[in-house]
């Protein structure tokens, strides 16, 4: 499973999702990686419980590492960037093997 | 063969690894490392091992050197590490693994992630006696009586949720600990830790909480 083929499976299988800003990190951007990071920026409480589920049951045989944040703590930490994360909405719209082109980074 | 012993040949077939790795039968992989013994390891899916899932291991795999978690998100019971310690079986994360084949010492390692601070809080004056409830989580005795809930965070800069997911899943404790030396808890992080009732705090801080308390 390429990365674009894992952001593509979990927008799919976690609907809750939308109501986040989700990203991939790490060395599985660039080819297989020890597990697959994902980060996760958004409300804590009931919508994040439920996301939650979601996540665990699609990621049954993946080795997702998984990080939440709320929005002020991604702010504060300028994660996004300083990782070059990428938006999982960006990656599943890209076909094949997932070699980023520069342009497709976050930057903000 | 299984989704996680998958990942783990892929990763030990990386250039330049210096360990290489063969898968034997069902979870059970060979790693070889010039000059070093071969390891036995067991490559686990599971979200938490247990002293059951523990003996099942070593039962089904009689030469087994090493007990892998390969999530990240894996937790330890406190039985099943002293069932694997006590029967020389090492135990941890894929990182852990790679290290121990590498160093020679897969029998005795233990999850890299938690090794330092655990030797930190058992050989700290004030501590009489620790029970690891969780490869995380520790009920410490002090020599004054007093005896403290501490759950370790691992992150780098633990969040608002990594404080609220350990008490969540582990149950309350009275201080939350940031073991990574680099990292700094968020402010939010420590305003879930005064929610909660607990204390999110670094090794400064909590040495001299047990040295008062």
């Amino acid at each position: 499973m390429t990365a674009n083929d894992v952001a593509a499976h979990l927008l799919t299988s976690c609907k809750s999702l939308a109501g986040f800003e989700s990203y991939m990190f790490g060395s599985t951007l660039s080819g297989v990686g020890q597990d697959i990071d994902i980060l996760v920026v958004g409300p804590c409480g009931e919508p994040l419980t439920k996301l939650k589920c979601e996540l665990g049951l699609a990621g049954e045989s993946l080795p997702l590492h998984l990080l939440y944040m709320l929005p002020s703590e991604a702010n504060h930490t300028r994660f996004v960037a300083r990782e070059k994360c990428v938006s999982l909405a960006l990656l599943a719209d890209q076909d094949g093997d997932c070699h980023l082109h520069e342009s497709l980074v976050i930057s903000g | 063969m299984n989704w996680q012993v998958k990942y783990a040949l892929a990763n030990f077939s990386k250039p330049g690894e210096r360990s290489k790795a063969v898968h034997v039968a069902g979870d059970l992989i060979k790693i070889s490392t010039p000059d070093r013994p071969d390891v036995f390891a067991a490559i686990a899916a599971h979200e938490t091992i247990n002293i059951d899932a523990a003996i099942g291991y070593r039962e089904q795999f009689e030469n087994l050197d090493f007990l892998c978690g390969y999530r990240t998100s894996c937790v330890w019971e406190g039985d099943a590490i002293r069932y694997l310690e006590e029967n020389r079986v090492g135990w941890g994360s894929f990182g852990t693994l790679g290290s121990a084949a590498l160093d020679g010492d897969a029998n005795t390692a233990s999850h890299k992630i938690y090794k330092f601070s655990d030797r930190l809080i058992r050989q700290y004056g004030p501590v009489a006696d620790v029970v690891r409830e969780f490869d995380r989580v520790y009920r410490v005795s002090l020599r004054t009586g007093t005896t403290l809930r501490i759950g370790m965070l691992a992150e780098y800069e633990p969040t608002a949720d990594a404080v609220r997911s350990l008490w969540d899943r582990f149950g309350p404790v009275n201080i939350a600990w940031n073991i990574n030396p680099s990292g700094t808890p968020s402010p939010e992080a420590l305003e879930a830790g005064r929610e909660l009732g607990c204390e999110v705090m670094k090794w400064d801080d909590l040495r001299e909480r047990l040295r008062k308390a």
